[in-house]
């Protein structure tokens, strides 16, 4: 789609008016400066931003984060919110991998005490952490327990299987449970997809990054989540794995053939929708809920894992306590009140992010806003913010959830190969577990958006504000 | 002359934009099955052990049954621990599939493959048979 559509409405915000296609119910807005807008004309994200517009009930407006790019329904990026109670729900404005998100684990050591360490960090915790088709240290369960899993999350986790401490939970985006959550709605296919899978990374661009704190912007808010120069961190990326790819099969296959019934028209048949009223929007809500908290479990059973492989090579005791700082989703439908409005706010590769007086973030973060993190490609820089006031007007309560692909996977390998890439991270002291050079090149940093770009977007926008950046040391990729 | 069955992978930002060929419509599929095998396993045919196995499904159109035989197959992968790289269709409508499909066991998957979608998903009719093109959530 030509950029000269779009109409600069502030400094990085610009909109395309709902008379650019009859089928448009509301008006899209994107987030950018004019190099990201140029990124956006190269792919097809801005089309499928249009075609969200025209979900029935959509109100105010189809967001693009600026790290958006082209994915399948919505696109990568991509925020709408559906007026309730009618307004639909769509298994494609959440996408297959249900709750992906990140979890920050924050360690009671400096970098410098333990950098001797590294290696044998790094190369324990590939030993520990399953990747890619690896199963290794994952959680047996049996089907009453994976219930268990999916209808309270990590409260079950931590309560009954006792992996992990009580704090966690306050710290996780909605306690890592949501009580709408109905395993009943899962399939047995679903289920058995994700028997063996709890406690997995996943491949893809999954990802485990040991990381240093590089830099502080905000020492007041750093210093309230526990983050100080210098400090270790650790970055889990993961979501829902196979369980949640089925949900997401599932409902698209049974609200694609409900269509007609609801009289509904949609111009991609990915955009698949019900009602969130009717007995097929609250059967995928349920589904998706108990996805949802499959893989907040499963975040918190790899921290569980991290925290292990910290004792055993750092000691025990405080020397390898990691706290938990926050865990978010990127991949998810909340129903959020704003104003008189309730609305079923559909984030696609975007996160939460609440300002410091909304009463839904944890207690210990009132008066700072809910972290957010927009992790960068490998090798390069991560960020910790946190959400403002003004972006519930802004945007929906939303912020970006990475640096977003600028290139495609084939496009990345013909620039770069792997084994220079891995020669390159090395030389910059960053140690790098991944099996082949091939899979490496595909997540190099050049196949992303500059995430120093995209993050100046965010803090322009006044969507979120800056408070640490973290820089990787040690990276296992899914 | 039919020309023989063929894909190809194209470039999409985020996933996998696979596009198919073939004579006919029960060959689309069975290259189908052959380009979810290569994109999720390198050297698959090299792989010895195998298992034989029969899938029925029904959709509501071709598209539709196009997506389902890819879905079948990837959670098969997942769940059997197989890549099912070689398919013979026996039996093939707008609406219903039989096949039969031979899986092998990779040591570990190059993709792995989440999900085929509908999006901008076309089954096409052409001098010499049928193409198709649809994307693949990896």
């Amino acid at each position: 789609m030509a950029i000269p559509e779009l109409k600069q409405v502030s400094e990085v915000v610009y909109e395309l008016g709902r008379e650019f296609r009859p089928d448009m119910h509301v008006p899209l807005r994107v987030f950018a400066d004019a190099h990201l807008l140029a990124q956006l004309e190269r792919d097809h994200s801005l089309e499928q931003l249009v075609n969200v517009c025209a979900l029935p009930g959509i109100t105010r407006q189809a967001l693009g984060m600026p790290d958006m790019h082209e994915g399948y329904g919505f696109p990568v990026g991509g925020v709408a919110g559906t007026l309730l109670p009618d307004g639909v729900i769509s298994p494609g404005g959440i996408g297959f991998d249900i709750n992906c998100g990140v979890r920050l684990l924050a360690s009671s050591l400096r970098f410098p005490d333990v950098e001797a360490e590294l290696p044998s960090l790094v190369h324990e915790l590939s030993r520990n952490i399953p990747t890619g088709y690896g199963r290794h240290g994952r959680l047996s369960l049996s089907p009453d327990e994976l219930d268990r899993v999916l209808n309270e999350g990590c409260k079950y986790i931590v309560r009954e299987k006792k992996l992990g401490v009580e704090e966690d939970l306050e710290r996780i985006e909605s306690l890592g449970s949501l009580t709408d959550a109905d395993a009943s709605k899962v399939s047995e296919r679903a289920k058995q997809r994700g028997q063996d899978q709890l406690g997995t990374l996943g491949g893809g661009n999954h990802f485990m990054e040991v990381q240093r704190v590089d830099t502080v912007f905000d020492e007041l808010a750093a210093n309230r989540l526990g983050l100080a120069p210098d400090q270790l961190t650790v970055l889990i990326h993961s979501g829902s794995r196979g369980l949640g790819h089925q949900v997401c099969t599932d409902y698209v296959r049974v609200m694609d053939q409900a269509l007609t019934g609801y009289k509904i028209s949609i111009p991609d048949r990915q955009l698949a929708c019900a009602p969130f009223s009717s007995r097929h929007g609250r059967d995928y809500f349920g589904a998706m809920c108990a996805a949802a908290n499959f893989a907040w479990a499963n975040r918190q059973v790899l921290a569980h894992r991290v925290r292990e492989t910290f004792g055993r090579v750092l000691g025990g005791g405080a020397n390898s306590r990691l706290s938990l700082v926050y865990d978010v989703a990127h991949n998810i439908a909340k129903i959020e009140q704003f104003g008189s409005q309730r609305l079923c706010v559909h984030r696609k590769g975007a996160t939460r992010a609440l300002g410091p007086s909304s009463p839904d973030i944890p207690a210990v973060y009132r008066g700072i806003g809910q972290p957010v993190f927009i992790p960068g490609s490998m090798g390069t820089a991560s960020f910790v913010l946190v959400g403002t006031n003004a972006a519930r007007d802004l945007s929906l309560n939303s912020a970006c959830h990475g640096a977003g692909r600028a290139l495609s996977r084939t496009a990345a390998k013909r620039e770069v190969t792997g084994h220079v890439l891995r020669k390159e991270l090395e030389s910059r002291g960053i140690i790098v577990r991944c099996v082949s050079n091939a899979e490496l090149a595909e997540e190099a940093p050049i196949a992303y958006k500059d995430v120093e770009r995209v993050v100046d977007v965010v803090t322009r926008a006044g969507i979120a504000r800056k408070v640490a950046r973290l820089v990787p040391r040690g990276v296992l990729k899914g | 002359m039919t020309s023989p069955s063929r894909h190809w992978f194209d470039e999409h930002t985020g996933e996998v934009q696979l596009h198919l060929v073939a004579p006919t419509l029960a060959q689309l599929f069975e290259e189908a099955a052959k380009a979810l095998g290569e994109l999720m396993v390198e050297r698959l045919a090299e792989r010895t052990n195998t298992s034989v196995e029969l899938v029925k499904l029904s959709a509501p159109d071709r598209e539709a049954l196009l997506v389902e035989w890819l879905n079948e197959l990837i959670f098969r992968s997942e769940t059997e621990h197989n890549v099912y790289g070689e398919a013979k269709v026996h039996r093939l409508s707008d609406t219903e599939l039989e096949a039969e499909i031979r899986g092998r066991t990779p040591e570990r998957l190059r993709t792995a493959v989440k999900a085929a979608t509908y999006h901008r998903l076309k089954i096409a009719s052409q001098e010499n048979g049928y193409s198709a093109t649809l994307i693949l959530d990896v």
